[in-house]
């Protein structure tokens, strides 16, 4: 390992998660700094998926999705969404394991897994993410949403080139007037970093919880149609930020009483809802991982701070598919 | 800006979640009854950004007239019918109770309902059926 990639490996470090030197309850971590980053280089290269990547990442002929391609369209034309804010998650044991025997450990953390040292203790458990992330119970109502998604899923696996597709345009305002809007994809991620996105659009999956594909931090959701490209965020018009990471899925309802971010075993699997998500972080494709990088969102919340992600859910959904037809 | 920026910023977000999330639902809009409607109703519920009915639970008398006023940003309905509900629990009528459904209900529309048959009704939100937004309205003789 290069004295460069430590140095950037301990920046992301900080910038993932502001955990090791807040919290004394990381065992994983040795005392100086310098353990702490080869530990973390240790956690990212961990990712459970990572061989599964590396495995596919330069094919140049994937097979084709088996029976022929899925055609998607989902739109919102009226109704408000769900803004995520910034909250300390309530960590499943059914994906996070039990302070005795805890598992989800590895990958960046908060994309991947939660090593100890992101957990805190409550009641003498690891029982609670420590730091807010974009993943909990916090939100606020936005009106005037607008979502125009078309998608095809062509290409089974992740891949070095992918016959997907995806066409996205979301917009929502706030009580100011100003609109927000996400455009998405001029690249699609044809394979991932540390977890899977088969070609850049995947059908009919379970994703996110125990899977460790996406954020453990989201419950094991089964997927209609999912995506992950480079976009851009706008406000009112303007581009604010380019390229980022871009992430949408349509599942099943994964939100439960005041609209609090359920476990595996609450969620509704007879409704369904569809998730917006601009993420804090970039991948470093010459690394196969991601590091921090807020987004500039535009949106600034009543202290003053920008809210450094847009974790979005769009509800009043027409949704059609077909498959088969290119 | 520094990630201990963001840190800082995320951690402060925090601190003013309560102004989002727990702030009063606005007072129901006079502007959301229609004229059209004719007579006042005898129940008035509102559905908010919290997705929820206020009052969740009504009582009227048999032959009295509920009204529905959306007051969030979102489309709700208002459905009492079990072929629309996809848990068991979400609707409850009253032997010999016609189901009915008022379809979607953009912001600041309306939706009135005349219950005739006594009894306890259970509806729910179709779209937030997962949330569990339901509403009761207790019709008496």
């Amino acid at each position: 390992m290069t004295l460069y990639t430590i140095r950037r490996s301990w920046k992301s470090v900080l910038g993932t998660i502001l955990v090791a030197c807040l919290l004394p309850l990381a065992p994983v971590l040795a005392q100086d700094g310098g353990d702490r980053a080869e530990q973390m280089a240790q956690l990212k290269e961990m990712a459970p998926a990572k061989g599964y990547v590396n495995a596919h990442k330069d094919v140049e002929q994937p097979f084709g999705l088996l029976g022929g391609p899925i055609t998607a369209t989902i739109r919102q034309q009226s109704g408000g969404v769900f803004v995520a804010l910034p909250d300390q998650r309530e960590l499943d044991p059914r994906v996070f394991g039990t302070p005795q025997m805890p598992r989800a450990l590895a990958g960046t953390p908060g994309v991947n897994g939660v090593p100890l040292m992101a957990r805190a203790a409550e009641n003498g458990a690891f029982t609670v993410m420590s730091q807010p992330s974009p993943f909990g119970d916090a939100f606020v109502a936005m009106g005037n949403g607008r979502l125009q998604l078309d998608a095809v899923d062509a290409t089974a696996t992740d891949a070095a080139r992918s016959d997907d597709e995806v066409s996205m345009m979301a917009s929502w305002e706030d009580e100011g007037g100003n609109t927000y809007e996400v455009r998405c994809c001029q690249m699609l991620a044809t394979h991932g970093m540390e977890f899977p996105t088969f070609g850049g659009v995947v059908t009919n999956h379970i994703l996110h919880g125990f899977t460790r594909i996406g954020t453990a931090l989201m419950p094991s959701e089964y997927t209609y149609v999912a995506f992950w490209g480079m976009g851009e965020v706008r406000k009112n018009g303007d581009v604010i930020d380019r390229p980022r990471l871009v992430h949408g899925m349509l599942t099943e309802y994964v939100r439960k009483q005041d609209y609090k971010l359920a476990f595996d075993e609450e969620v509704t699997p007879t409704r369904r809802h569809f998730h917006l998500m601009v993420a804090p972080f970039m991948p470093v494709p010459e690394e196969g991982t991601f590091e921090q990088n807020p987004v500039t969102t535009g949106f600034t919340l009543p202290n003053g701070m920008e809210l450094p992600f847009w974790h979005v859910m769009f509800e009043n959904l027409e949704i059609e598919a077909s498959r088969g037809a290119e | 800006m520094s990630y201990k920026t963001i840190v800082l910023a995320a951690i402060a977000a925090c601190g003013v979640l309560a102004l989002f999330t727990s702030a009063a639902d606005p007072s129901l809009p006079e502007a959301a009854v229609d004229a059209d409607l004719g007579s006042a109703p005898d129940a008035v519920v509102g559905m908010t950004n919290t997705l929820k009915f206020e009052p969740d639970t009504v009582e009227v008398t048999s032959g009295e007239t509920v009204e529905w006023r959306n007051t969030s940003l979102f489309v709700h309905t208002v459905t009492a019918d079990p072929d629309e509900a996809t848990l068991e629990e979400s609707v409850r009528l009253p032997d010999g109770a016609e189901a009915f459904d008022s379809g979607t209900i953009e912001p600041e529309g309306v939706f009135r309902h005349t219950f005739t048959t006594p009894g306890v009704y259970r509806y729910f939100c179709i779209p937030h059926e997962g949330v569990r937004m339901y509403g009761t309205v207790i019709v008496g003789d």
